[in-house]
């Protein structure tokens, strides 16, 4: 069984569901919308940020956040956070826009990543890829293109990311799409995170919503 | 509105423009009047100018007034679709809660035109709202209840073959009020980038207020339906011009009041739009006769619209007053002064801001642009936002320059002492029960844990205090590594410094805050009328009022 989420609530709930994991606001809206653009070319976003979330659930930041002046970047945690590592990278486009690469070391689910930095690419109006195993995947202003190895793709841990801007405006972009199709039981297991971010109900909150008047008038 | 900035045709109001300190401020905010930059108005103005057709394709309403109808619209390249279903409802189930399970009628606005297998597969979802789904065919999901009092006593009356009371009609201005108006991506409806691309939906809400203004029509075929079934023979029609004076109204809460605050880029666009049309007018040496007497029409319609519009809400009550006298002041200003020359809209609109209360400032403020179609309509272009650009870090900027920005456009925010209980009483949160916005009382209820980022100010507050202890030198990017909790503040700080009138500045989570502010903002802006508070969290309101139907302002389609 499948489900047809709209991408904007594709965005929502990824949003809600990783700040329920303990990402705070920011790093979740970043969260949010990687996924949101992946699932508009058809990929599982949705799926491994899910799955990464998991992973991430109480686990402290401190771990997670990337030694950004070590060559390649490491975090003390052993992997890398792609969420929070990628809105690193993105804070650091303008680098990349000067010619420098960017190397990473062990990262959990670089597809994460690279649509992470990929938000960057559109407001810069470039092209950044991000390449690992035999993959490289490259986001447009308002594209996505895979060369390489598929298989790769969805990787949930690879030894080294690399990230740089790129030249490829003749590149095969992937079509896409303005729904999403989600597994049903994931979709549940999304929402139930999501609905951790929302207050459960209280007299006080019913009695505050509305004017409390009949509307028989 | 970069883009419209660099092509203002009117340099000269750069000179008269509002500060954003003067405007955006809730006391003011809550006291706007719907402008010729409305969306309502933007809507029907475009569907006159492309010679949009209408038909009523389906009326499948039974004896007792239940059943569907289609009404479409045919633009130049597409057409879209009412879809409306009308139920039977107890009474003990009409409720104006967003929370409320059953409607008198229940809508979708369907891309194109349905055929009979879209037409059950929507009245399979569409009556049960939320709990349903629709799909990318939809753009809008709503529903409506009658206003029960005005309802039996119009059928009544033209069943009767007599016009239903005027006072009686007027009161109320609306046979049907909506509560919830979803769209974009809600409930499985297509998401907006479907329609970013078409000219005709691209505004803001331009989907959404065309499928109200078509319920508007609905409303009014069903109780004259009902009427005739009733009365037979001897049932008349409502008089035209009476007919007129049926709006379609809304009652809406806190559900929608987090939108502005969520889309600050939007928000922006929206004031700078409407205070560049101020400005533009204000700017004007001079004033023809045609201008000024068509301002004189507006505004004696606007003193009409007064001794129309009632509240029973305390806090309107008070304004309601205000407003009345403020116009009898301007009536006298008016008479008094010379309308002509010397920069005339200019010495008025700074004579009201001087001297009246900031309803009768801003009543003014929308009838100053009414005379000015050609000069300002075409802001209306700037009123979207892409909101892509404005999520993006400027990671290189210097914590200077962060800093920079907080302490000469977020004085409002640094100024509120937070230690202070009443100054952080409130808390916004969603509701687990309706997935909805909530305010919850931050030393009184359970909760607070679920807070949103909506409380800016306090917000901004903090990231001043973190930024305290870095000194100038590093960039934002390397700050926020260490603060991801400022992430999504230092994003709007970033984003003022380009779109200046992107924040509400008053404190949002204050003691004293009152949500109908925000809503009225938001709700003048649609184009709404007669702001009539519930609560300090809960208005209702009427829509298009006094505007063409779609069989007056449209021709038939065949």
């Amino acid at each position: 069984m499948s489900y047809n989420l709209t991408l904007a609530e594709t965005e929502s709930y990824l949003r809600k569901a990783a700040r329920a994991c303990g990402l705070e606001w920011g790093i979740a809206e970043e969260a949010g919308k990687a996924a949101r653009w992946l699932a508009a070319f058809n990929l599982p976003g949705p799926e491994i940020l899910f799955a990464h979330l998991q992973y991430l659930k109480d686990r402290d930041y401190r771990g997670l956040i990337p030694n950004c002046s070590a060559q390649p970047w490491q975090s003390s945690d052993g992997v890398l956070c792609p969420i929070i590592t990628g809105a690193a990278l993105a804070d650091r486009s303008a680098q990349m826009l000067e010619g420098k690469k960017f190397e990473l070391g062990s990262t959990a689910y670089p597809l994460l990543l690279a649509a992470t930095v990929g938000q960057a690419a559109r407001c810069h109006r470039t092209v950044f890829t991000t390449a690992w195993a035999g993959v490289r995947v490259s986001c447009f202003e308002n594209g996505l293109s895979i060369a390489g190895n598929r298989d790769d793709l969805l990787l949930p841990e690879v030894d080294a990311v690399s990230c740089y801007q790129d030249d490829l405006s003749t590149a095969q972009q992937l079509p896409s799409t303005l729904a999403y199709q989600i597994d049903s039981n994931t979709f549940k297991c999304i929402n139930e995170l999501a609905f951790e971010t929302y207050a459960p109900a209280t007299e006080e909150s019913r009695a505050g919503a509305g004017a409390g008047l009949t509307d028989n008038d | 509105m970069q883009d419209c900035a660099d092509n203002n045709p009117v340099p000269a109001a750069a000179a008269y423009r509002r500060s954003p300190e003067v405007v955006m401020r809730l006391a003011r905010m809550g006291s706007f009047h719907q402008t010729r930059l409305s969306f309502m108005r933007t809507l029907l103005r475009r569907l006159k100018k492309e010679d949009w057709k209408f038909k009523r394709n389906l009326w499948a309403i039974d004896e007792q007034g239940f059943g569907r109808a289609v009404y479409t619209v045919y633009g130049p390249e597409r057409t879209y679709s009412l879809v409306a279903f009308a139920h039977d409802l107890p009474d003990d189930m009409r409720s104006d809660r967003v929370i409320a399970t059953a409607w008198d009628a229940t809508f979708t606005l369907y891309d194109g035109i349905p055929g009979e297998a879209d037409l059950d597969r929507l009245e399979q979802n569409v009556p049960k709202q939320e709990a349903g789904r629709i799909s990318d065919s939809e753009l809008s999901l709503s529903r409506a209840n009658r206003s029960v009092r005005l309802w039996q006593h119009v059928i009544e009356c033209l069943s009767q073959g007599r016009q239903p009371d005027r006072d009686q009609l007027e009161a109320v201005g609306y046979l049907m009020r909506t509560t919830a108006v979803y769209g974009s991506g809600k409930f499985g409806a297509a998401d907006r980038l479907t329609i970013a691309e078409r000219p005709e939906l691209s505004g803001p809400f331009q989907a959404e207020l065309l499928s109200v203004w078509l319920t508007r029509a609905f409303s009014i075929d069903l109780v004259e339906h009902i009427a005739s079934v009733r009365g037979g023979g001897q049932a008349v029609s409502i008089d035209p011009e009476l007919r007129r004076r049926i709006g379609v109204g809304n009652s809406t809460g806190l559900g929608m009041a987090p939108f502005l605050i969520n889309h600050p880029a939007l928000l922006n666009n929206w004031m700078m739009a409407r205070e560049e049309a101020l400005a533009r007018v204000r700017s004007l040496a001079q004033a023809t006769p045609a201008s000024i007497d068509e301002f004189k029409q507006h505004f004696e319609h606007a003193r009409f619209n007064v001794s129309q519009w009632h509240s029973q809400h305390p806090i309107q009550i008070e304004k309601l007053k205000a407003l009345a006298s403020d116009l009898e002041q301007m009536a006298g200003y008016i008479d008094s002064e010379s309308l002509g020359d010397d920069h005339p809209w200019d010495r008025f609109y700074r004579w009201a801001e001087d001297n009246r209360s900031l309803e009768g400032q801003e009543q003014l403020v929308s009838l100053l642009l009414e005379p000015y179609g050609e000069l300002v309509d075409e802001l209306t272009q700037c009123m979207d936002a892409d909101e892509h650009l404005s999520f993006f870090i400027d990671g290189a900027m210097s914590l200077a320059r962060l800093r920079e920005i907080i302490e000469k456009q977020c004085e409002w925010a640094l100024k509120v002492d937070y230690d202070q209980p009443q100054n952080r009483a409130r808390f916004w949160y969603t509701s687990a029960e309706k997935l909805e916005p909530r305010v919850g009382e931050r030393f009184e209820d359970s909760g607070a844990e679920y807070e949103l980022p909506l409380g800016v100010g306090f917000d901004i507050k903090q990231l001043h205090a973190a930024l305290r202890s870095w000194n100038d030198g590093p960039t934002t990017a390397e700050f926020l590594l260490a603060h991801p909790e400022h992430r999504h503040t230092a994003r709007r700080v970033q984003n003022l410094a380009s779109h200046p009138f992107a924040e509400i500045q008053d404190n949002l989570i204050a003691a004293d805050m009152l949500p109908i502010d925000i809503l009225r903002c938001k709700l003048s802006f649609f184009g709404a009328t007669k702001f009539d508070p519930r609560s300090d969290r809960w208005v209702r309101i009427c829509m298009y009022q006094d505007a063409p139907f779609p069989y007056e302002l449209l021709v038939a389609a065949s």
